[in-house]
């Protein structure tokens, strides 16, 4: 049951490096348990949008609101929130020198300031939410499968109880065999109403999780509607070539 | 108290001194050269036994400070071995026995770097141990050990005031010098510092430029 | 033997000596090296740039000639330190400097994502630094630090020239007593060897017991 309560919302943001306009002009709004994808040949600005978002890059110009509060306004407390903003990297980017239950429960400690006792419930429930056997919880990132790896990263960035999910093409660094575990787990939180935003290159995901696929292209949001309609009837030269490329190189479930 | 002027006075006395910290840090870099790059092939091709004794002697002159080198020899070894050297020569000496432990770590580092590949390269052509060494292994470490080298030659640039406790006329000597006949302690001694900061400034920049001109695409090793 | 016997005992307090002033200057260098190598990279602007001039000048310039200008030097400014002080303040200035480049360039090694990661989570610049940063960067850097920490040991033998009545003090001392340089420098030479000795073991072991699992 969705309420038309927008969670976060962007207008105008632009970004160049140099010459080159890596976001040209993007507006979106998410609005709370939907999930939304972003889709997009490479170098299309989709990665530097989604870090935009919780200012891990910080936007040229253009303004985000997370529910009723400006992120960009510089009198704004970006910490505060980035604590309600879950993100899921490509790369995992588990810190390398703690323990798998200590990259869940070290935002909870040193971040929300829980106690030690109420971190540990926390993560316990996450970690066995996602998946992760107690047997790797005393292991370093550097000992378990990049499967593991993108669990606990999921972990980490749920423990927090963010008010909105942003993946970050969650399985493309992933060995195949761990690509469709991930997605599943993704696929899980999404219909248990946890607002998300994706983006990813597995169009089939994309098609079943979504309720709006966003293609982005050159820096600008080119279509977007939801899935039957967009993958169905794309409207630009760009957005069926994109498809078809996909589904000849992934086939239709690609 | 002396004035400001009489001090700018000794001030071309105490860069003179340069001169004699040039003369310490070529002839003991020079020195180090000619022990540590023999050591060092003799480590990565010698037999065991010879191994043994270069790790010893580099295991000595890197662990024992300068300080005490200078003092043993000065007034211990050579003389014992009938030798009347002067400070100047002993610090050279030292201080190049000294240099060759660490340069041939250098040399090593380096050796190791290009690979036994080049040697066996080398062998197959028909060419024997020394030509390979002389023609193919020598002249790419030469290159490739610059950066470390670089790193050696400050060392051993603040390392040549040392030698000022064996009375060595050298920049620090004289500043010494120039404090107990003027009674003025903190400039003498910051001209002496800054001084020996700009050489080594400058040195390292010449011989990064040189390591540019010269160095080999795609090949390089980072400092021991 | 009763020259053995004095020069012993005569060592002995000598060390003690040199033992006092490296159980400062060790811990307190490597402190100062952690905070300088931090301040010049997550600094502001006026904070890098000052951290790294300090690192630079007692880089640059000879330890002996900042122990000089330290005890001497300062006396012009009507600062007086006594040879002790002089001489372990020296060697902090000196060996922070050498261990702050260490860690600057340590926590540059560190992958951009660790940095991105502590911040998706809320992390401030400052928790980044303590909490995440700095303990893979310090693991980094512990090889360097500790060959840092080897030459502060055998540079404490420059003490001498402040004054400070140290192990090469006291056997220099004794030689213009006894001349018996070269019975007298080499044992000396092996007591540097075998404290450089121990000092790299128990690295050693400090190294293997930090140390973690890296893919």
């Amino acid at each position: 049951m969705k309420n038309s309560d927008i969670v976060l919302r962007a207008v105008d943001l632009y970004k160049s490096y140099g010459t080159v306009k890596a976001i040209d002009g993007v507006s979106l709004e998410v609005t709370r348990g939907e999930t939304k994808v972003i889709v997009g040949p490479n170098g299309a600005g989709k990665s530097t949008l989604l870090k935009c978002l919780n200012l891990l890059i910080k936007p040229d110009k253009g303004r985000i609101w997370l529910e009723d509060v400006e992120i960009t306004n510089s009198k704004t407390d970006i910490c505060k929130i980035r604590q309600k903003i879950g993100f899921v990297f490509q790369e995992f980017n588990l810190f390398n020198h703690l323990i798998v239950l200590d990259n869940v429960m070290i935002g909870l400690t040193k971040v929300k300031k829980l106690s030690k006792e109420e971190a540990f419930k926390r993560a316990q429930e996450v970690l066995e939410l996602v998946g992760v056997e107690r047997s790797l919880w005393k292991r370093y990132p550097a000992q378990i499968s990049g499967g593991q790896k993108q669990r606990v990263a999921i972990a980490r960035a749920l423990a927090m109880d963010p008010i909105i999910m942003l993946y970050d093409e969650p399985t493309s660094a992933l060995d195949p065999q761990f690509v469709g575990e991930i997605l599943e787990i993704i696929k899980m939180l999404s219909r248990n109403g946890l607002t998300s935003l994706i983006v990813t290159h597995e169009m089939g995901f994309a098609r079943e999780v979504a309720d709006e696929i966003l293609f982005m292209y050159r820096g600008r949001i080119l279509e977007k509607g939801p899935p039957t309609q967009i993958l169905a009837r794309p409207k630009y030269e760009a957005t069926k070539r994109f498809f078809k490329e996909i589904n000849r190189l992934y086939g239709a479930g690609g | 108290m002396t004035s400001l002027a009489t001090l700018l006075q000794y001030i071309p006395y105490m860069l003179e001194g340069l001169i004699w910290t040039f003369t310490l840090v070529s002839g003991g870099l020079l020195l180090g050269f000619t022990i540590g790059l023999p050591l060092a092939l003799a480590e990565v091709y010698g037999g065991e036994y010879t191994r043994t004794l270069v790790k010893c002697y580099i295991w000595f002159f890197r662990g024992v400070p300068l300080l005490v080198l200078l003092f043993l020899f000065y007034w211990g070894v050579f003389p014992s071995l009938g030798l009347k050297l002067a400070p100047l020569s002993t610090s050279i000496i030292v201080l190049g026995l000294r240099s060759g432990a660490y340069q041939s770590e250098i040399f090593r580092s380096a050796i190791q770097a290009i690979g036994e590949g080049q040697i066996l390269a080398a062998e197959a052509l028909g060419m024997n141990r020394l030509q390979a060494i002389l023609y193919i292994v020598i002249p790419q470490i030469l290159r490739i050990a610059i950066p470390a080298w670089s790193n050696e030659y400050a060392i051993i640039l603040k390392d040549s005031a040392i030698c000022f406790t064996l009375g060595v006329a050298e920049i620090l000597t004289r500043a010494r010098y120039v404090v107990i006949t003027t009674g003025v302690a903190l400039i003498p001694y910051l001209i002496a510092g800054v001084s020996l900061m700009i050489l080594t400034y400058f040195g390292v920049k010449v011989l990064d430029r040189i390591y540019s001109r010269v160095k080999i695409p795609g090949l390089g090793v980072s400092l021991p | 033997m009763n020259f053995w016997s004095e020069f012993i005992v005569v060592l002995a307090r000598g060390l003690i000596v040199t033992l006092e002033i490296l159980s400062i200057s060790i811990p307190a260098s490597i402190i100062l090296g952690i905070i300088l190598g931090s301040l010049r990279v997550y600094g502001g602007k006026v904070t890098s740039t000052l951290s790294s001039a300090v690192a630079n000048t007692f880089r640059g310039l000879p330890l002996i000639v900042t122990l000089i200008i330290l005890f001497f030097g300062l006396a012009d400014l009507k600062i007086y330190l006594s040879p002790f002080w002089a001489a372990t303040i020296g060697f902090i200035l000196c060996g922070g400097s050498y261990i702050s480049e260490y860690v600057r360039t340590a926590i540059y090694s560190i992958e951009e994502g660790q940095s991105l990661a502590a911040q998706s989570i809320g992390m401030t610049k400052f928790q980044e630094l303590i909490y995440i940063i700095l303990p893979q960067a310090v693991r980094r850097a512990l090889p360097a630090i500790s060959n840092e920490i080897v030459y502060m040991i055998k540079y404490s033998s420059l003490a001498f020239i402040v004054g400070v009545q140290e192990i090469f003090s006291v056997a220099k001392t004794f030689n213009s007593l006894y001349f018996k340089s070269t019975e007298i420098f080499l044992t000396l030479a092996l007591i540097y060897l075998i404290l450089t000795g121990i000092a790299t073991i128990i690295f050693k072991i400090v190294e293997s017991k930090l140390k973690i699992p890296y893919s």
